[in-house]
C-alpha cells in the first residue's frame, strides 16, 4: 500500500507542475535486472538486426544434419557447422525444423524461404514480396529517433547491391557496400556525436507528454464518481499511465554519455573479391563500423548481408562457387554428407562468428552492444541442394537488453518460419500480435526465448 | 521411402468414407453414364524409373555402375582439348572473374566446337566425350514390345523389361541414387510437390470388383490445385483437385485390374508432364501398370518410347553450361548416347530411330478428382482437350525473364557477347 | 448542430490559451476542471469494462474509416463464468498494453489526419494551417471526442484537449500536428478505452437510479453491431429518447435490423460457444499430419459460418445448432472431413449425410479438435466444454490430490475403457460422470475431429448414459441436447449477461423465466432474442458497484433534494 501513496504523491506533483524539467524519482521497475541502466529509456536501447546468409546449413539426403543441435534447450551441443559462434553460444538461440509453407504459391528456389521468413507470405515471383518485411515493422517502433531508421548493410561484395528489406514489396534498400560507404554515412557529414555539448531535448517527446497530460488532467473528476473496484481497475490505469509518462521524462533528460562512442578511423577500401576469406573480412570491418554506428546511436535498426540467396562465394584457389557446389556435390558415401559443401557452410558460418565478435567486443554498461542488441539471422534454404523450403536454419543472438532467454536450441520441425520471425519482433519490442498469411498465419512466438 | 504415407487413415476407413462422400456428392446430379467405382489419386512423386544397385550412398559404385557415376570434369583441360590456350582457360575457369557474365565464363563454355562452333545446338561438331554405361542386368519399368527375350529382368524377377533410357543414362549424376534421392529426382519432384504443377489420376471400372475387373479406363490429367503439406511435411491425402483441361497433357489408358494391379489393355499414345527439363514427357506405345495398395494409395510405371532429341534439348535449354558442371557431363556425350541406344521408330525399322525405351515411376495418394467445373466426381474417362485453352505460344526457351538462345543466356546489353570470335583476355 | 452549445463556451477558453506560454497550459485546463465537475458529481461510474480488440478495431474503422491500419498487439482477455464479457468487465491495463495503446493512439491520430484523409474527417476548415483556430478545433475534439467517449465532453475533458491542441501547434508551428495530439489523447484516455457504464438519479422514481442515456446507448450499440454508438443513438441519447418505450423501440428496430447486425450477433456466439484459441492450437503433426495453421483458421470459420448462417441469416431455431447437418467447407476442410470439395469458390454450402455423424456445432472439427490433447481426443475435455457452453454447467478443478496414474498407464484400446480405470475413484466418479458420457458419445471423432470407428483395432463404442438418458453418438447427442430446457434457459442467460456483463440476480429469476417463455413462444430465434432483451427495462437494470451504496444514496437524495 505504500507503493500507492508514493504514486499518488508523485501524481500530484506532476499535475501541479511543468513537465519537462522535474527531477523525477525513479522506480525500480524501470531499471532493469542489473539496475545499471534504463529498461527502456534513453540511455541504452535495444537493438535490432537481421543478418542474412545465402545457401542454408547442410542437411543430407536421408535426413541427417551437419548443424542441427541433438540436445534441445540450454547448452546446446555445438554441431560442426556451428562450430564458428561456440564463442557465443550462450548469447546465440538456435532454432531448427522450421519450415517457409507456400500454400498455393511456388517455391522460387533462393526466393521463398527468407521472403517467407522477413514478410510472412511466399511471394507469387520471384524479385518481389508481397508484405513489407519485418525490419521495417521493427524500425517503426523503435527506429523513429535516430539519425537512420535503418541501416542497410551488403558485405557480399556481388556485383548487384543485395537487400531484402522492403515496405512496398517491390522496391528494396539501397545497402552501403563497401566500408568506405557504410564509414562515410555513419561518421562522415551529418554525424550526430551523442556526447556532444548541444544536447538538446526531443520536442515531440514534449508533445506526447502533452498528450498524457490532458488524460491525467480528468483524473479527479474522474475517481470521484466511481466505486471501489472500478477505482483500483483505474488506479491501475493511471499507475500505467505514470510509467509512460516516466519513461518520457527519462527521454527528456540528458542521456548518459556514450562512453562507448569513439570516432573510428576511415577504413582502407578494400579488395573487391567474392571468395569467402574476402567477404568475411569484409563482414568484419562493416560490422566494425555497423557496431560503433550503434554505439554512437546514429541508428538502432539495421539489416545485413553476408552473401545473396544464390551465394557466388567460393573458396580461394577453386574452381567452383559455393552455390554450384551445393548443387552439384556428390553425397559422401562414407560421411554420408556433402564435404565440400559442408566446409563451406562451416567457413560462411565464420562470417557471422566475426560480426559476432565485433558486436560483442563493445562495452556498454555492465555488459556489451551484443546483449542490448537482438540481431535476426537467417538463409533462404534447408537443404540447398534441393533448395528445401524445410529445416530453414535461423537464429536470435544478442540479449535483447535482457528480454532475450538467450543460449537455447529450440527445434520444432514442421512449424512455420513465421513464429521465430513474430519472437524476433516482439523481442525487439514491436507491436506485432500475429504474422504471416495462409499456413504461415501465426500468433504464436516462441515463448521459451522470451524473459 | 513410405515416410509420407505415415499416420494417414486405414485403407478401410478411407474407402468408407469414399463411399459416403460419393453417395453424397452425387445425390443432387443426372445420372450420366456412371462408372461402377471410381478411385482417384494425386501423384506425390515421380521420377524416371532408374534402378540403384549401388549398396550404399547415391553416386557411389554398384552392380548397375562399376565405376560409379561420370566423374567430375577438369573444365580447363577440357577447354585447353577444344583449343583455348591454357591462359584463356583458366581465366575462364575462375570465379574472381565475373563468372555468371554472358562475356566472359560460363557462356563461353558453349563454343568449343570445330571452329569454336556452339556444341549445344551442333553437338556433332564435336568428338563423342562418351558416358559410363549402365552394365547391370535388373531395370524398373515395363515389358514394351511384349517380348521376354529382350531387355531387362525387374527387381521382383520378370522378364522382358524395355528401358534403354535406364541403360544409357543411368550412371550419369543426376539420374542415379536410391529412389527419391537422386538430385535429378528431389529437385523436380521438390517443386512438384510445392506447386510448380500437378497431375492426377483418376481411375473407374464398370465391374463390381474393382481388384478384378476387365473393363477399366485410367486418365492422367493436369490441375490447377496444388498438393498441400500438413504438418510433418508430406502431402495430405483427400484433398480435392479439379481437372484442368490441358491441350498437351493427357493420358487415357484402356486397362484392367488383376488382383488389385492396373494392367494397360492396349499401348496408346499419351503425353504427360515430365518431372524434369524436358517438360513434354510424350510416350507412344505408352502402358501402365500400376498397384491400387491397401493403404489407399497407388504405385508403379507408366512406359513408353519417347523422342530422344527433346530429352536432349531439355538439357541444351536448362542452359547447358550450367548443366555440364553441375551434372558432371559434357552434353555432346549424352546426344550421342541417346541417339546410339536409341530403340524405337514409329514407321517401323527404317533408318535412324527417333525414340528411346522409357518409364516413370509413379507414386500417388488417395485424393478426389472433380470435373473442371468443379460440380462432381470425375467418373468417366474423357479427353478434356478440346475443352483447353490453346497453349501459350512459345517464344522459345527461357528460364525466369531471359531467353535461352543456343543453350545459353544472351544479355543483349552486354559490352561483348560470348562466342566464336569473342576475345576472351582482358587487354592488359 | 450538436457542438454549438460547446463551442459557444469554449471559445473564451481558446483565446485564453493562445496568449499563454506552452508548459502552462496544463493548470488552464485544471481551471476548466472545476466548472465541469458539477456534471460528474451527479452521476455514478458503475461499471468500467475493458474494450476488447474486436471492439476498440470496430470502433476506430466506423469512426475514422476502416482502412486506417491498427498494429498492435492486444493484452489477453479473462474468460470469467464462461464469457469473456464478463471477464473484461474485471480488467485493467497493465503499463505493457497502455503503452501499446498510447503508440496506437499516436499511428491512429496521425493517419486520420494525415492530409489525404483530412478533408474527409474534418468538420472545418482551419483559419490557416500554420496557427490555432480554436473554433475549429473545438469543433474537432467535441464531434471527435463523443465519438470515441461515446457521450458528450465535459467542458474540462474539451479544455484539457484543447491545451494540448493549442500547445502542439504552437510547437509544431502546425494545427493538424496540434489536433492529432488531442486526438491522440482522446484515444488513450480511460473514457474511451473502457466502457464507462454512469448511472444517475432517476427523476421518476426518487431515490433510485437508473443507467443514464448514453450508457444506454452504449449497452445498446455493443450488443447489436459490437461497436461504439453512431450519430443517431448518440442523438438519441442526447435527446433523452432512449428514456421512452417508443424511442427505444425506434432505435432497436433500426439496430436489429441494419446488416451491422450479423456483428453484434458474431460477437456473442464467439464468447458464448468460445471459438477462439485456435491461433495456438497445437496437434501433434505425426499422429494428424493434416493439420497445420490454415486448417485450424478454417475449422474456426466453418463455426463462425455455420451458426451465422442458422442463427442470423435463416433465423432458424436456435435447438438447431445442435442437430443440423448443414454447414460450409472449404478445401482444407474437406480434406479433413474426407468428402469432395465440388466448389470453385473459397467456401461452399455443404449438408452432411447422416451416415457421416456430422450433425450439431460439437461435431465439427472446430470443437472436436479444440477439446482434445495434442496427440488424441478427450471425452472428459469435450463433455465439460458441452456442459459449460451449450447448459451453463460449470465443472469443478479437479482436487489437487487425484492420482492419474491408473489412467496415464492404462493400455485399455479405447477412451472409453481407460476412462473405466479410474471411475472406481469415488473422488473422480462425482464430475466424470457427468462430464464424461457426453463426450464419449463424440468418440467417432478423433483428437483433430476426423472420423473413425475403431480405436488401436477395437470397435469404438459411442451409446452414452447420462444420469439416465441415453443416447449414441453425435445425432443422440444433438437430440438430446436439443430438448434439454436448460440449453435454452443458458442462452437466455448468456445474452444478458453478455450485454449487460452482470449475471441475473436471484431477483430477477421471473425476468429470465419470462424471457425464456418469449424465447421459447417466438420460436426460439436468436436475433428475436436480442431484440427482446434490449426492449426490456431489466437491460438497463443499475447494479451499484459494492462499498459506494451508502455515499449513492445520499448523493441521490443530495441531487434529488436540490
Amino acid at each position: 500500500m505504500t507503493k500507492t501513496i508514493n504514486r499518488r504523491s508523485l501524481l500530484r506533483g506532476m499535475i501541479g507542475g511543468a513537465t519537462v524539467s522535474m527531477g523525477l524519482p525513479l522506480l525500480n521497475l524501470f531499471l532493469n535486472e542489473n539496475g545499471n541502466a534504463y529498461a527502456n529509456g534513453a540511455s541504452i536501447p535495444t537493438r535490432f538486426g537481421t543478418y542474412f546468409w545465402g545457401l542454408g546449413l547442410t542437411d543430407t539426403p536421408a535426413g541427417g544434419t551437419r548443424w542441427v543441435p541433438g540436445k534441445t534447450g540450454f547448452d546446446y551441443d555445438i554441431t560442426p557447422e556451428l562450430q564458428a559462434i561456440a564463442a557465443f553460444k550462450n548469447k546465440v538461440s538456435v532454432f531448427s525444423g522450421f519450415r517457409a509453407i507456400p500454400d498455393t504459391s511456388p517455391n522460387l528456389v533462393h526466393w521463398s524461404g527468407h521472403a517467407s521468413i522477413l514478410s510472412g507470405v511466399a511471394p507469387g515471383s520471384s524479385g518481389r514480396f508481397e508484405a513489407p518485411t519485418l525490419d521495417t515493422r521493427v524500425a517503426d517502433a523503435i527506429g523513429g529517433t535516430t539519425r537512420y531508421k535503418v541501416l542497410d548493410i551488403d558485405a557480399s561484395i556481388s556485383r548487384r547491391p543485395i537487400s531484402y528489406s522492403t515496405r512496398t514489396g517491390t522496391t528494396f534498400a539501397s545497402p552501403d557496400q563497401s566500408p568506405l560507404a557504410l564509414y562515410q554515412r555513419l561518421f562522415g557529414d551529418g554525424f550526430q556525436d551523442p556526447n556532444s555539448d548541444n544536447w538538446a531535448p526531443d520536442p515531440t517527446i514534449m508533445l506526447r507528454q502533452s498528450v498524457l497530460s490532458a488524460v491525467t488532467d480528468q483524473r479527479q473528476a474522474l475517481m470521484r464518481s466511481v466505486g471501489h473496484e472500478d477505482q483500483i481497475k483505474l488506479e491501475q490505469y493511471f499507475t500505467s499511465l505514470r510509467e509512460m509518462e516516466n519513461q518520457l521524462a527519462v527521454q527528456l533528460q540528458r542521456p548518459e554519455p556514450r562512453d562507448a562512442c569513439v570516432l573510428p578511423q576511415s577504413p582502407e577500401e578494400l579488395a573487391r573479391a567474392g571468395s569467402v576469406d574476402v567477404v568475411n573480412n569484409n563482414t568484419r570491418v562493416m560490422a566494425r563500423l555497423l557496431a560503433m554506428g550503434l554505439a554512437c546511436d546514429q541508428s538502432r535498426v539495421f539489416n545485413f548481408v553476408h552473401t545473396g540467396g544464390t551465394s557466388e562465394t567460393y573458396v580461394p584457389g577453386q574452381s567452383k562457387i559455393y552455390h554450384q557446389i551445393t548443387h552439384d556435390e556428390p553425397t559422401d558415401a562414407q560421411l554420408g554428407y556433402q564435404p565440400e559443401t559442408s566446409k563451406l557452410a562451416g567457413l560462411v558460418m565464420e562470417g557471422f562468428g566475426a560480426f559476432l565478435e565485433e558486436m560483442d567486443a563493445i562495452k556498454e554498461a555492465d555488459g556489451t552492444l551484443l546483449d542490448n542488441c537482438l540481431v535476426f539471422a537467417l538463409s533462404d534454404t534447408g537443404y540447398a541442394k534441393i533448395h528445401s523450403l524445410e529445416n530453414i536454419p535461423m537464429m536470435l543472438a544478442g540479449g535483447a537488453s535482457g528480454r532475450h532467454k538467450t543460449g537455447q536450441h529450440i527445434h520444432a520441425p514442421g512449424e512455420s518460419v513465421t513464429r521465430v520471425s513474430l519472437t524476433a519482433m516482439q523481442l525487439a519490442g514491436a507491436p506485432v500480435g500475429e504474422f504471416g498469411s495462409g499456413s504461415m498465419r501465426t500468433a504464436r512466438p516462441v515463448t521459451d526465448v522470451i524473459a | 521411402m513410405e515416410k509420407s504415407f505415415s499416420g494417414k487413415p486405414s485403407g478401410s476407413a478411407r474407402s468408407l468414407a469414399l463411399t459416403a462422400a460419393l453417395a453424397a456428392t452425387l445425390a443432387g446430379f443426372p445420372a450420366a453414364a456412371q462408372a461402377d467405382w471410381q478411385r482417384s489419386y494425386v501423384i506425390e512423386w515421380n521420377e524416371p524409373a532408374m534402378y540403384f544397385g549401388g549398396d550404399s550412398g547415391i553416386e557411389g559404385p554398384g552392380s548397375d555402375c562399376p565405376q560409379g557415376v561420370n566423374p567430375e570434369l577438369d573444365w580447363v583441360e577440357v577447354l585447353v582439348k577444344a583449343g583455348y590456350t591454357r591462359e584463356e582457360a583458366e581465366w575462364l575457369r575462375n570465379p574472381a572473374n565475373p563468372t555468371r557474365s554472358p562475356v566472359h565464363g560460363q557462356n563461353q563454355m558453349a563454343f568449343r566446337g570445330k571452329d569454336r562452333t556452339n556444341i549445344y545446338t551442333n553437338p556433332e561438331s564435336y568428338p563423342d566425350p562418351g558416358l559410363h554405361p549402365m552394365t547391370g542386368s535388373i531395370a524398373e519399368g515395363l515389358n514394351l514390345d511384349g517380348n521376354s527375350d529382350t531387355g531387362f529382368v525387374s527387381p521382383t524377377g520378370e522378364a522382358g523389361i524395355d528401358n534403354t533410357f535406364y541403360q544409357t543414362l543411368g550412371c550419369w549424376k543426376t539420374y542415379r541414387g536410391p529412389e527419391r534421392l537422386s538430385s535429378g529426382a528431389m529437385q523436380f519432384n521438390d517443386g512438384m510437390r510445392n506447386g510448380s504443377w500437378t497431375m492426377v489420376i483418376v481411375v473407374s471400372g464398370e465391374g463390381d470388383d474393382p481388384h478384378n475387373d476387365d473393363n477399366v479406363m485410367v486418365g492422367f490429367y493436369m490441375s490447377q490445385d496444388n498438393m498441400v503439406k500438413g504438418g510433418d511435411g508430406s502431402i495430405s491425402p483427400d484433398y480435392t483437385y479439379r481437372i484442368e483441361p490441358h491441350a498437351k497433357y493427357e493420358g487415357l489408358f484402356p486397362a484392367r485390374t488383376l488382383d488389385g494391379v492396373i494392367e494397360s489393355r492396349e499401348p496408346v499414345t499419351a503425353m504427360l508432364r515430365d518431372p524434369g527439363y524436358t517438360r513434354d514427357l510424350e510416350l507412344l506405345e505408352a502402358q501402365i501398370k500400376l498397384k491400387m495398395k491397401e493403404d489407399g494409395s497407388l504405385r508403379g510405371y507408366v512406359g513408353g518410347y519417347r523422342p530422344w532429341r527433346a530429352v536432349y534439348d531439355g538439357w541444351v535449354n536448362a542452359r547447358g553450361p550450367v548443366i555440364e558442371s553441375l551434372t558432371w557431363v559434357e552434353l555432346p556425350a549424352v546426344y550421342y548416347a541417346l541417339k546410339r541406344s536409341a530403340d524405337y521408330h514409329p514407321d517401323g525399322g527404317q533408318g535412324q530411330n527417333t525414340h528411346i525405351s522409357f518409364a516413370l515411376r509413379v507414386d500417388a495418394l488417395p485424393a478426389f478428382v472433380v470435373t473442371p467445373d468443379a460440380s462432381e466426381i470425375a467418373t468417366r474417362i474423357v479427353s478434356y482437350k478440346d475443352q483447353a485453352p490453346p497453349l501459350p505460344e512459345s517464344n522459345g526457351p527461357s528460364i525466369g525473364r531471359s531467353r535461352i538462345v543456343g543453350g545459353i543466356v544472351i544479355d543483349p546489353n552486354a559490352e561483348q557477347q560470348a562466342g566464336p570470335d569473342a576475345v576472351i583476355l582482358p587487354p592488359r | 448542430m450538436k457542438i454549438a452549445s460547446i463551442s459557444g463556451l469554449a471559445a473564451p477558453l481558446a483565446f485564453c490559451l493562445l496568449a499563454s506560454t506552452p508548459f502552462s497550459a496544463p493548470s488552464l485546463a485544471a481551471d476548466a476542471n472545476n466548472t465541469a465537475a458539477e456534471q460528474s458529481n451527479n452521476t455514478l461510474v458503475v461499471a468500467t469494462r475493458r474494450l476488447n480488440e474486436a471492439q476498440y478495431r470496430q470502433s476506430i474503422a466506423d469512426i475514422f474509416g476502416d482502412d486506417i491500419l491498427i498494429n498492435a498487439r492486444f493484452e489477453p482477455e479473462r474468460r470469467e463464468r464462461g464469457l469473456l464479457a464478463l471477464g473484461n468487465a474485471t480488467l485493467s491495463l497493465t503499463a505493457a498494453g497502455f503503452e501499446q495503446f498510447f503508440n496506437l493512439s499516436q499511428d491512429i491520430s496521425a493517419q486520420a489526419l494525415d492530409a489525404e484523409r483530412r478533408d474527409a474527417i474534418m468538420p472545418c476548415v482551419p483559419a490557416a494551417n500554420s496557427s490555432f483556430d480554436a473554433t475549429c478545433a473545438t469543433r474537432f475534439i467535441s464531434q471527435y471526442g463523443e465519438l470515441l467517449f461515446r457521450r458528450p465532453l465535459t467542458q474540462a475533458e474539451l479544455g484539457a484537449r484543447l491545451a494540448t491542441a493549442a500547445t502542439g501547434t504552437e510547437q509544431s508551428g502546425d494545427f493538424h500536428t496540434g489536433l492529432q495530439l488531442a486526438l491522440a489523447s482522446l484515444l488513450t484516455a480511460p473514457e474511451f478505452l473502457f466502457r464507462m457504464e454512469r448511472a444517475e438519479p432517476d427523476p421518476e422514481h426518487v431515490g433510485q437510479w437508473r443507467l443514464d442515456a448514453h450508457t444506454r446507448a452504449s449497452r445498446l450499440s455493443f450488443l447489436f453491431w459490437n461497436s461504439a454508438p453512431d450519430a443517431a443513438l448518440l442523438a438519441a441519447a442526447r435527446n433523452g429518447e432512449l428514456f421512452t418505450e417508443q424511442g427505444l423501440q425506434t432505435q432497436v428496430q433500426r439496430l436489429s435490423t441494419s446488416p451491422r447486425v450479423e456483428d453484434g450477433i458474431t460477437a456473442f456466439l464467439l464468447d458464448m460457444m468460445q471459438i477462439d484459441g485456435f491461433d495456438s492450437m497445437i496437434k501433434d503433426a505425426s499422429i494428424y499430419p493434416k493439420f497445420n495453421q490454415l486448417v485450424a483458421d478454417s475449422a474456426r470459420q466453418q463455426m463462425v459460418k455455420t451458426l451465422v448462417d442458422l442463427l442470423v441469416v435463416r433465423e432458424r431455431d436456435y435447438r438447431e445448432i445442435f442437430t443440423s447437418n448443414d454447414t460450409f467447407l472449404n478445401r482444407p476442410l474437406a480434406a479433413v472431413y474426407q468428402v469432395p470439395y465440388t466448389s470453385t469458390e473459397e467456401w461452399a454450402p455443404y449438408t452432411f449425410p447422416d451416415s457421416a455423424e456430422r450433425s450439431g456445432i460439437f461435431s465439427q472439427v472446430g470443437f472436436l479438435s479444440q477439446y482434445a490433447h495434442p496427440g488424441t481426443s478427450s471425452p472428459t475435455l469435450r463433455g465439460i466444454k458441452l456442459h459449460e457452453i451449450f447448459l451453463c454447467e460449470h465443472t469443478p478443478e479437479p482436487p489437487a490430490d487425484v492420482d492419474f496414474s491408473a489412467v496415464r498407464d492404462s493400455d485399455a484400446a479405447t477412451s472409453r475403457e481407460r476412462l473405466l480405470d479410474h471411475m472406481s475413484n469415488p473422488g473422480c466418479i462425482v464430475c466424470h460422470q457427468r462430464s464424461d458420457p457426453p463426450g464419449l458419445a463424440l468418440e467417432h471423432f478423433d483428437g483433430l475431429g476426423q472420423m473413425r470407428k475403431y480405436e488401436n483395432g477395437q470397435l469404438i463404442d459411442v451409446s452414452a448414459d447420462l444420469f439416465g438418458n441415453q443416447f449414441v453418438g453425435a445425432q443422440g447427442l444433438g437430440r438430446f441436447l436439443y430438448h434439454d430446457p436448460r440449453a435454452s434457459s443458458c442462452l437466455v442467460r448468456n445474452v444478458y449477461t453478455y450485454g449487460t456483463a452482470q449475471m441475473p440476480a436471484g431477483s430477477q429469476r421471473a425476468y429470465i423465466n419470462e424471457q425464456i417463455a418469449q424465447f421459447t413462444e417466438n420460436g426460439h430465434r436468436l436475433p428475436t432474442l436480442f431484440r427482446q432483451i434490449a426492449s426490456s427495462p431489466e437491460f438497463f437494470h443499475v447494479v451499484l458497484p459494492e462499498g459506494t451504496q451508502q455515499d449513492a444514496n445520499q448523493l441521490a437524495e443530495s441531487v434529488t433534494a436540490q
